[in-house]
Formats: structure tokens, C-alpha cells, sequence
């Protein structure tokens, strides 16, 4: 565009000086009148668009909202207006016209522009700013008027501008059903044609309406898939101009690349084996650049590909052959593609059927599978990655394998290691797949659960110690952390391996810390949460164990702080404490900011108002940044840089940029951020500015709206198998964001600023008794509403799995609350009370009365001096932070029926109009044991404060986490060594206890009423 | 194990690897989506099998502005490297290498006259990669960069302004053999 939507466009040059500067200095009373004087002289209508544009800037509503009108009847008239008016129009009412109103207005005064003008240079203007508000329908008009306009010309864009355009439309909300599949037929049958041209034309010319540049066949190819047949996609496959080797041999991957995970989610494995062989020989044969196919993706889906095969045997050995070829040139490659290939030789071996594996007769684990993964870890072993490319095969391995693996071929290979700092590294690799084959089931095997009468508590018998067991096998856990700590004090005590370190990819001893600490929370007890478990996440874990692997990660971050994945797992650690200043210290040198922290942010930022609201306090806003990075990239109703997109002709970038901006308005994080700030002012008595579903953030999302959870866990060490959850599903406080959580957190606030809203001191309605009756049916409406809402998300059957127990009661008890409103409010005191009512507040008092007992058994451990019960205590702050807000909803409810039925009496005398006297009794009732419940939160804050300002606090917190002085276990002897002992802990001690005071401290402030 | 493809949006959710790196910055969303939107071919990134993104380089295509067509720091239709990163524990296997040389496949496509890049002078980790792979200083930029990345005490730091040239520089015509004695101001840069 010429202008920006920011600033005012600029006049005709026909406009006398002095009305264009009263107009660009920003007079606009002076333009006004200018403006008006103009118009009346010369009776061109131009100046009364320029008196109308500087009045939208004037601060009264009449001047302001003339424009509006203006546009109204620009838009009525059926006149094709001026194209300067448009522009002035749309400078002038922006901020005034929501969004949502452009394509009835404004969008439909471009379009008809554009018929009426469908040459004029301005017509992609006008286009532009149909996008710009995301009209698609005004849009994908004015394209289609330019393409019919520039049938052949060399600027391909119309033709495509115009296709791109009817196919987001036939995908958008924004299409009428009734036109929806007309569209959908239009975008492809013109993309077909074009097809056909490139099929049928020795060479496609810039002017020729067929496909030529690679972002054109990608939008074939992406609206083939959504409108078209499979057959048509798999017949153009096979085109040897339109096809994927085609397309390859061109040098253009992504369509082969894109081709592959569309085969697979058919299940068109014979295709796929097909088109990996072809496109992986057309290297061989010089037709591409040699390795330009070698990607990892292609040589596993090839392999797969065999292995589904009906003759097996024959496809693998094909995949072989094709292999042999690369290895004999893998001399000439990058490291990274002879890497590939070592990773296919491992995964055509692990695809071969067992039948074919020929275990040696002396050792059964002796298989061609164990052979290939040392071979492949002799080369690889000392890299960063080593343990990740082989721990899904590692985790494959039978019993016998694993044995063989672990206790014959890895010592070996140990044993021929001549340099002593690759010993070390190999070591560390070793107590990792220790760790790991520990989390894998064919290492256990079942053992009765009743031996000579007596029941047996462990289910398994471990194959590789023999010992009784869980899963994990503890023996082989504690066993794994003597020898780490062995092998970490071995390299501490060696100063020149210490001295190689630094050349080294990483420091063996992080791994070997790493190894220990998993160990350490398993050994504990700790384990995935969700609603159905032990309420808080630290109660049936072994402290001592938890807090020996804390303390063992916070050692080994001062020895590699670099190293994201510790850090990341160390703030998980340090939440689950409760110490969140502290694991605010680790967060916040990881400096998560801007475009990554739609991904990253719940690593800290989930349920955080619920541990330490206190957080919040102090200078700058915890979460602006999030807030900031939503603000800023959602403001337009476009998707950001989308004009960029279009401009260059980059069609599959619109696509792929509309879908990302569609899901970033949907996101979890989003929602989260909203509802945690929220949650955090009213902890502290702050209003809020807005209510959050007129938040410009929120202003889209309905029940009906799925939101995204995209958190980013990639950068976790995970180094458990693929038998069981991933090291993040057990250090969560509980079950990750999620649409049901986003939505009944987001519906639970609208109930909130429901019962808050209060109207402004003086408004002072004329007729105050009409007023009140409609008052009271909009509020039985948006009940009713919230009501249904809350209770279809409570019902649904992902629900339980989605909340920690303390928030499943919360948002159940609002639900309930919700209904008891309505109940009431629809109830007169005439009325018969209705029976649900009482089974409804039983709910409700059953269900409070749950979560108070949970609280209340954390909460009674609390003494003076203080006991190892306290640790319960300072680790459940979540389960108090939502008795509270339940509390506090169900207090807020009741003053919300008293209020009404107070404000109803007032107004009509005769009580009729009155709510019930019953329903008014029970929800006083519930009131009280909201409040007694306050008192106990109360008094609990204050215990807690008073037990932590007690002494001998340091020697406490050692004493939790070894046990008493001098009889420790093998365990904690292993991590004293580590660490320094109890010296070396001592500051940690005092880290975590300032940490926790700190928490309670900002507890002591928060509200209770 | 890597993949290499064209950047989607959806990668900027998995770039914890590359981008909790302190050596790597992270834009607002703003800028990625201009280079995807304008070019891109020039955006590539580097998987892991999980689907995290382990490498990545921006690139774009430009020329100076034709009012400076005349001058003698006019740059003609090239290609430039803005940004390349690869996670810790993808280094060493060449994966900045086989970005860099897609980027230039790329710039070959679209007829460019080089690829160019900045890089910090002190910065000699980088600049012997970049030297390996048949990049040579062109300029230096006198105070480019407002800090210096070893040396607290200065408050600014020379840049290499280095090109390789693509096909289209059949005569070497856009490159030096002694870019390092031609010194130019911040100023002479667009």
C-alpha cells in the first residue's frame, strides 16, 4: 500500500496547500473547516470525504462516527466510489470498524472498485487491503477480476493470486456453505488445467497459464490433497513432468519430501518403497547431486517400507543393494550423510525378520543386531547424539541380546579402547542404556504374587540381577548410581582427563549426573501424574531420594551451565519444590524471549499462580513478554507478513502461513497466559482492566474453538524408552496444557468477572425497573450459557487426564456453582425449590469437602519445631491455591445471589420478585464453610511463615536429604561423594530455604476474601 | 540423523535446540515470517528424528537501491546469508556446511551474482569455516557491530563482509583477493 493504515493517506494533489497541511499536521478542526468551506465552493464531493476523514479524529462520537455512516451509504448507494475515498475512508475508520465488519463495508466497496477498474494499477491495492483485514471473500473477487483482466500476462501472480485466494476461501470459516464446494471445485479444476498444460507443453512460457515454478506445483499439490481424489494424486505422481522425481531432478525436494508423508499416512508402503529407491538411485546415477536424497527420513521410510513389503526378504536386500552403492562413495560424503547411512545399515538390520537373525549357539544375544549397533557405535560413540541414535534400537533388544550387548560387546569394546578420555565417555554411554534397559519390560519377568502363601509386593523378577522387583527394577537403579558416582569421582580425581574435557562434546560427568538423577526420582517413587494419583506431586515420593537428585543437578549446573536440557529439568525440579524464586534464577539465563516462547513458556509459566503467587509481585510484570509477543504478532486480523507472501509469489508460505497463524490465535500458551495473570491480580486485589472474553487476544475463541498445545520438549535429556512417558510427564506438576484445561480455565474467569462485574457508580438507568428485568435475563442467559459450557468440558471423557485433582474439583465445583446460580436466579420465592437443587449443593460440599481433606493432610504436619511433615506441606501450595480459589468462587457466588435478591427486594416490594428463601439458606451455608476454609488457609500461611523463621533450618534440609549424619545408605553415600557431602550441600540448603520463605512470604499477602 | 527441507512456520515450536544455544538469537516471529514469505528457498533447516530442528540458515535476495547505482559500494542482485545455527549436538557433521551450500543452489537458481555474509572479525572460528567452504573477505567494516564479543573494553568491532561468488560470476568479477585492506564505513552498507 502507498500508506500506511496508520497514517492518513495523502490528498489529492488538487488540494489547495492549505488544507493539505491543516491535513498532515494533524488540524484537524482547521481541516474540517477547511474541508467544509472547499465543498461548499466547489461542490466537488472529494472535500466532503476529507471534512468526513478529519472528523473521524475529533473526540466526539457524532464526528467520529460519521465516517461510518458515510461508508454505510457509500455501500447502499450501489455506486462504484473514488478510489482516494476509499483510502481516506479506511485511514479514517480504522480502529472504528471491528474487523470482522470490513468485508460488508468497506471489502465490498474494493471489490466493486476493482470490477469497475479491473486494469487500473490500484486494483492490487485494493487487494492488498482486503487482506489485510483477512476478507477472503472481497479478496478472492478482486483476484479473479485482475486474472480475468491480465488473462496472459507475464506476471503470473493474477492467475495464482486468484487461485491461492478461492482456495483459502473454500477452506475458511469466512465461506458460506451453500458456495463452499463451488469454490473448492474452482480452485482446482483451474490448478488442473494448468496441469494439463505442463503436461502436454514441451516447455511452459511465463505467459502460458500452465505450472512452471516449484511454489506453483506446490499449491497443485496442496489443493489436490485437500479437493481432490487419491487416484488423481497418485496418476500425477507418476507424470514424468509433474511427478515427484520429476520435481526432484529438477533440484526441487519439497514435493518428494511432502509426497512421502502423504503415502504414509495412506499406508502406501509398495509406493513409497517405489519412490525412495527411485529418488535415492537418481543420485547414484548423477541426476541430482549424490546425496541429495540421503536424508534420514528417506532411508528409514525406505527400510520400513521393506519390512512391510509381501516379499520382505527381497525388498530389504534391495534396500541393501542400494545401500552398497552409497557406502562405496561414502568416503566422498559429508559426515552427516555417512552418518545416515551407518543409521540405515542399523535399521535395515533391525527390520530383518527375526526368522533370518542367526544367534551364535554359545551366546544367544550374539546377533547380527547387537554386531551392527557396536559397529555402529565404535564410529560414534564419543558424539553428543550417540546415545539418541541408538536408544530405540537398544530398547528393541530381547533379554538375551540386551545381556550379550551390555555384558559381553560393550565391556569389550570398552576394553580395546586405548585413550583413556574415550574410556570415560564410553563408560558414560554404558550407564546410560543401563538406565534405559531399566525402563524397558523384557527385562523383567513376572513373579507370582503369592509364594508359599505369603503375597509378594514386588511383580517382577528383574532378568538381569535376579532380584524382586518394580518397574523399574531398584536393585539395578541403585546399582546404576554407584557406579555413575564411581565413574564421575574417577574423572574428578584425574586431572589430565579433567584438563581434555574441554575438547571433549560434552563433559561425560553431565551424563553421568544425569544418569544418577534419573535414577534418583525413580528410586523415589516419582511417576506420571494425573488427576487419578496422589493429589500432590511429591506425596508418596521418597523425599530424601527427590531431594539427593536435586541437589546433585544443581551441583552439576555450576560444573556445565551451558547445558539447557539439566537446566530445563532443574526448574521442573525446583517447581515441583515449591522453591519457584529459585527456579526463576535457573529459567531465566536460558533468556526465552519473543517467537520462542509460545513453545517454551509453559516449562516455567503453567500453574504458576498457583505455587507462588507471590512471583508476580515486584517491578516489571512477570508475563509481559508472552503477552507483548501475542499482542504484537496477532494486532492485524491477517496473518503476519502475509502481503510479503503474496507479493513474492510464495503460495505454499500463504498456506502454511494462514494454518500457523490460525493455530498461534488458538494456542494453549495463549490462553494460559491470559488466565495465570488474571489468577495472579486478583490474588493480590487487582482489578482487571477488561473481562477476558472481550480481551482482544480472547475475542475469537468459542466453545467450539480447539486450542493448541505446542510445547516444546525437545530439549529435555530424555533417557527413558519408548515402553513408558518421557522424563517431562513425570517432573510436571501435572498433566500438560491442553484444549479442555485452556477452555474451562477460560470459562471459569468469565464466570468470575460475571460475579465481579459491578456498573459504574453513576449509571443511573431512566427506567431502573425495565433495566433490572432485562438485567436478569441476560444474566440467566450467560448462566445458562457458562453453565452448559463448563459442564459439557467437566463431562468429557479426556477430562479427569487432562487436570491435576485439585483443579479437577475446582472447575467441577464451578460448574456446580454455575448451575446453583441459575437455579436461584430463575427460582422466585413463589416457586417450588427445584430437587436438583439439593443434590447439587451436596455435590458441592462433597466435593469441597474432598479437597479440604487433602489439604488439611498436608497441613496438619505443620509443628513448631518444625518436622519432616512440613516437606508435604511446602510442596503443595496448588493443592491450597485452588481450595482457596474454590473457596472464593463459592463465596463470590453466594454474595452474587444475596446481592441480586437484596437488589430485588429494593426494587419491588411486594418480594415477589425475590429469590427463594431456601436456595438464599443453602448457599449462606456453603458460604460458611467457604470461609472456614479461608481461616484455615489463614491460619496454615501463618504456621508455615512462623515454622520457617525457626533455627536449625540447614541442618534440617540435610537431614531430609541424607538421612541422619553417619547412616547414610549406599545411595546417598554415592551422591554425598558427588557433591561434597554435607558441606558441599550446605549452600544449596540455604538456597532452597530462602527460596521457600520467600514463597510463603508472598502466600502471607495474598487475599482471603 | 538429519533431515534436510524447506522451513515451515511450525519449526518455530521446535527450535528449543538451536535456539536455547546463548550463541543464537531469536527474532520476533515478524522476521521469520518475512523471510519465509519472501524467500523461501533460502530458509532451510536441518531435523532430528523427532522432528526438532538441529540447524537452520535465513537467507534473502536483494540489490542496493537503484539510486546508488552508481556508487562503488553498490552491491548487484545477490544473495545474503542473515542467519545460520546449529544445535550443540549436531556440530561437527557437517550440517552448516550442507545449509550453506542449499542457500547457494538456491542463489544459483535465482541468478544471483554471489552469496555475501557479516561476520565479526574476531570471530575466527567462523570465518575459517566460511574460508573453507570458498567465501573470501570482500570489506571490512570499520565499527559494525555496537559491541565487542571478547574485549569488554571496546565498545565496537570490525565486520568481514565475506562473498563467494555463484555461477553467474563466470569472470570472478565480485570477488577480492585483498578484501581485508578495503576498509568502508557503516554508512556505506544498505
Amino acid at each position: 500500500m502507498s500508506y500506511s493504515r496508520y497514517e492518513p493517506p495523502a490528498l489529492k494533489n488538487s488540494v489547495d496547500v492549505q488544507l493539505q497541511t491543516a491535513f498532515n499536521d494533524g488540524n484537524w478542526n482547521t481541516a474540517v473547516r477547511l474541508a467544509e468551506k472547499r465543498f461548499k465552493a466547489l461542490k466537488d464531493p472529494y472535500y466532503e470525504v476529507i471534512k468526513i476523514s478529519a472528523e473521524s479524529q475529533l473526540d466526539g462520537t457524532a464526528e467520529k462516527c460519521a465516517v461510518l455512516v458515510a461508508i454505510d451509504k457509500l455501500v447502499k448507494g450501489k455506486t462504484v466510489p473514488d478510489f482516494d475515498t476509499l483510502s481516506l475512508y479506511e485511514w479514517a475508520s480504522d480502529g472504528l470498524l471491528h474487523h470482522s465488519d470490513y468485508a460488508q463495508t468497506l471489502g465490498t466497496l474494493r471489490a466493486r472498485w476493482v470490477k469497475a477498474n479491473p486494469k487500473n494499477p490500484n486494483a492490487v491495492q485494493c487487494l492488498q487491503s482486503c487482506l489485510e483485514y483477512w476478507d477472503l471473500v472481497n479478496a478472492q473477487q478482486i483476484a479473479a477480476t485482475m486474472d480475468r483482466a491480465f488473462p496472459n500476462s507475464s506476471d503470473r501472480k493474477y492467475m495464482f493470486w486468484s487461485i491461492t485466494l478461492t482456495f483459502l476461501l473454500s477452506i475458511s470459516p469466512q465461506c458460506v456453505e451453500a458456495t463452499r464446494k463451488l469454490y473448492s471445485q474452482l480452485a482446482l479444476k483451474q490448478l488442473e488445467r494448468a496441469a494439463d498444460i505442463t503436461e502436454s507443453s514441451p516447455k511452459v512460457e511465463p505467459t502460458d497459464r500452465g505450472l512452471l515454478t516449484e511454489q506453483e506445483f506446490d499449491l497443485y499439490y496442496r489443493v489436490l490433497l485437500t479437493h481432490g481424489t487419491k487416484d488423481e494424486f497418485l496418476r500425477r505422481m507418476q507424470s514424468p513432468r509433474l511427478g515427484a522425481l520429476a520435481q526432484l531432478k529438477e533440484g526441487r525436494k519439497n514435493l518428494f519430501w511432502e509426497t512421502l508423508g502423504v503415502l504414509e499416512g495412506w499406508g502406501e508402503w509398495d509406493r513409497i518403497f517405489e519412490l525412495c529407491r527411485e529418488a535415492l538411485n537418481l543420485g547414484i546415477q548423477g541426476s541430482t547431486p549424490t546425496f541429495f536424497a540421503c536424508d534420514w527420513q528417506v532411508w528409514k521410510k525406505f527400510a520400513v517400507a521393506a519390512s512391510k513389503a509381501k516379499n520382505d526378504e527381497a525388498a530389504l536386500s534391495e534396500v541393501q543393494g542400494v545401500l552398497d552403492k552409497f557406502v562405496s562413495i561414502k568416503d566422498k560424503a559429508t559426515e552427516m550423510y555417512k552418518k545416515n547411512i551407518s543409521l540405515t545399515l542399523l535399521e535395515t538390520t533391525f527390520r530383518l525378520p527375526t526368522s533370518t537373525l542367526s544367534p551364535n549357539p554359545d551366546h544367544k544375544g550374539s546377533t547380527p543386531r547387537v554386531t551392527q549397533l557396536i559397529l555402529f557405535l565404535v564410529n560414534y560413540f564419543d558424539k553428543l547424539s550417540a546415545f539418541d541414535d541408538v536408544k530405540d534400537y537398544v530398547a528393541q533388544l530381547t533379554f538375551e541380546e540386551a545381556k550379550f550387548f551390555m555384558e559381553n560387546a560393550l565391556p569389550k569394546m570398552l576394553g580395546e579402547e586405548p585413550e583413556r578420555v574415550k574410556q570415560v565417555i564410553l563408560k558414560a554411554l554404558q550407564c546410560k542404556l543401563q538406565y534405559l534397559l531399566t525402563t524397558c519390560p523384557q527385562t523383567l519377568s513376572n513373579h507370582p504374587s503369592v509364594v508359599d502363601g505369603v503375597d509378594q509386593d514386588k511383580p517382577y523378577r528383574c532378568r538381569f540381577c535376579s532380584e524382586l522387583a518394580s518397574l523399574p527394577c531398584e536393585h539395578c537403579l541403585k546399582k546404576i548410581i554407584v557406579e555413575a558416582s564411581e565413574t564421575y569421582m574417577e574423572i574428578s580425581a584425574d586431572s589430565e582427563l579433567v584438563g581434555l574435557i574441554p575438547r571433549l562434546d560434552k563433559d561425560p560427568r553431565l551424563d553421568l549426573a544425569l544418569v544418577m538423577v534419573n535414577s534418583l526420582l525413580k528410586l523415589g517413587g516419582l511417576r506420571q501424574r494425573g488427576s487419578d494419583v496422589a493429589p500432590s506431586p511429591l506425596r508418596d515420593v521418597d523425599s530424601s531420594l527427590f531431594l539427593q537428585a536435586v541437589l546433585l543437578l544443581d551441583t552439576q549446573l555450576k560444573a556445565t551451565p551451558a547445558d539447557m536440557g539439566l537446566r530445563l529439568l532443574l526448574v521442573q525440579l525446583y517447581l515441583l519444590l515449591g522453591c519457584v524464586s529459585y527456579a526463576h534464577q535457573i529459567w531465566a539465563p536460558m533468556d526465552v524471549k519473543r517467537t520462542i516462547q509460545d513453545a517454551l513458556g509453559p516449562l516455567f509459566f503453567d500453574r504458576i499462580s498457583s505455587i507462588s503467587p507471590g512471583l508476580f509481585l515486584g517491578g516489571k510484570p512477570l508475563m509481559e513478554p508472552l503477552r507483548h509477543h501475542y499482542s504484537h504478532s496477532l494486532h492485524d486480523a491477517c496473518p503476519l507478513r502475509i502481503w510479503d507472501a503474496f507479493s513474492s509469489g510464495s503460495y505454499s508460505s500463504i498456506l502454511e502461513m494462514s494454518d500457523y497463524d490460525s493455530k498461534l490465535r488458538r494456542s494453549c500458551t495463549l490462553m494460559m497466559t491470559l488466565v495465570e495473570e488474571r489468577q495472579a491480580t486478583k490474588c493480590f486485589g487487582g482489578k482487571t482492566e477488561l473481562e477476558i472474553d472481550d480481551l482482544p487476544l480472547a475475542e475469537n475463541i468459542v466453545d467450539e474453538t480447539t486450542l493448541v498445545n505446542k510445547t516444546d520438549y525437545g530439549s529435555f535429556t530424555n533417557l527413558e524408552s519408548c515402553h513408558g512417558p518421557p522424563i517431562q510427564d513425570f517432573v510436571r506438576l501435572g498433566p500438560e496444557l491442553s484444549n479442555e484445561r485452556a477452555h474451562l480455565g477460560f470459562l471459569t474467569e468469565q464466570y468470575l468477572d460475571l460475579l465481579s462485574f459491578k456498573a459504574p457508580k453513576d449509571y443511573k438507568p431512566a427506567r431502573p425497573n425495565e433495566v433490572a428485568l432485562k438485567e436478569r435475563s441476560y444474566l440467566t442467559e450467560r448462566l445458562a450459557h457458562l453453565n452448559n459450557s463448563l459442564t459439557n468440558f467437566i463431562h468429557q471423557a479426556e477430562t479427569p487426564s487432562r487436570l491435576t485433582g485439585a483443579e479437577l474439583t475446582y472447575y467441577t465445583i464451578v460448574s456446580l456453582l454455575s448451575g446453583g446460580l441459575l437455579t436461584g436466579l430463575t427460582t422466585t420465592r413463589t416457586d417450588a425449590v427445584p430437587q436438583t437443587l439439593p443434590l447439587l449443593t451436596a455435590a458441592i460440599r462433597s466435593a469441597f469437602a474432598g479437597l479440604r481433606t487433602v489439604f488439611l493432610t498436608s497441613s496438619n504436619g505443620v509443628s513448631t519445631p518444625p518436622t519432616a511433615n512440613i516437606f508435604a506441606s511446602l510442596t503443595d501450595m496448588h493443592t491450597m491455591a485452588l481450595l482457596r480459589a474454590t473457596a472464593l468462587a463459592i463465596k463470590h457466588s453466594a454474595a452474587f445471589m444475596l446481592s441480586v435478591h437484596e437488589k430485588e427486594l429494593a426494587r419491588d416490594r411486594s418480594g415477589k420478585t425475590a429469590l427463594h428463601k431456601d436456595i438464599l439458606v443453602e448457599m449462606k451455608a456453603l458460604d460458611q464453610l467457604a470461609g472456614k476454609a479461608l481461616g484455615e488457609i489463614k491460619t496454615h500461611v501463618q504456621k508455615l511463615k512462623t515454622a520457617l523463621g525457626e533455627g536449625g533450618w540447614l541442618d534440617r534440609v540435610l537431614e531430609w536429604t541424607f538421612g541422619d549424619e553417619g547412616g547414610e545408605d549406599e545411595v546417598a553415600k554415592a551422591v554425598g561423594e558427588v557433591v561434597g557431602g554435607r558441606g558441599g550441600a550446605e549452600e544449596w540448603a540455604g538456597k532452597l530455604l530462602e527460596s521457600w520463605r520467600e514463597g510463603v512470604k508472598g502466600w502471607g499477602t495474598v487475599r482471603l476474601e | 540423523m538429519a533431515n534436510f527441507r524447506r522451513f515451515r512456520p511450525d519449526d518455530l515450536n521446535k527450535l528449543s535446540k538451536c535456539n536455547l544455544d546463548p550463541l543464537t538469537e531469536t527474532y520476533e516471529l515478524g522476521f521469520y515470517l518475512q523471510y519465509h514469505a519472501k524467500w523461501p528457498s533460502l530458509f532451510q533447516v536441518a531435523e532430528d528424528q523427532h522432528g526438532n530442528i538441529i540447524g537452520y540458515i535465513m537467507g534473502k535476495l536483494e540489490s542496493s537501491p537503484d539510486v546508488y547505482q552508481f556508487s562503488e559500494h553498490y552491491l548487484p542482485w545477490h544473495a545474503h546469508i542473515t542467519a545460520v545455527t546449529v544445535a550443540p549436538e549436531a556440530r561437527r557433521l557437517g550440517i552448516g556446511k550442507l545449509l550453506s551450500e542449499q542457500l547457494e543452489a538456491a542463489a544459483d537458481e535465482n541468478d544471483a551474482w554471489f552469496v555475501d555474509l557479516f561476520v565479526r572479525s574476531t570471530n575466527h572460528r567462523a570465518i575459517a569455516f566460511y574460508k573453507s567452504m570458498g567465501y573470501s573477505v570482500f570489506r571490512v567494516v570499520k565499527d559494525y557491530y555496537g559491541d565487542h564479543s571478547s574485549d569488554p573494553t571496546q565498545s565496537s568491532e570490525d565486520a568481514f563482509d565475506m562473498r563467494k561468488p555463484t555461477k553467474r560470476d563466470v569472470k570472478r568479477e565480485h570477488i577480492r583477493d585483498d578484501g581485508e585492506k578495503y576498509e568502508v564505513d557503516p554508512t556505506d552498507v544498505w
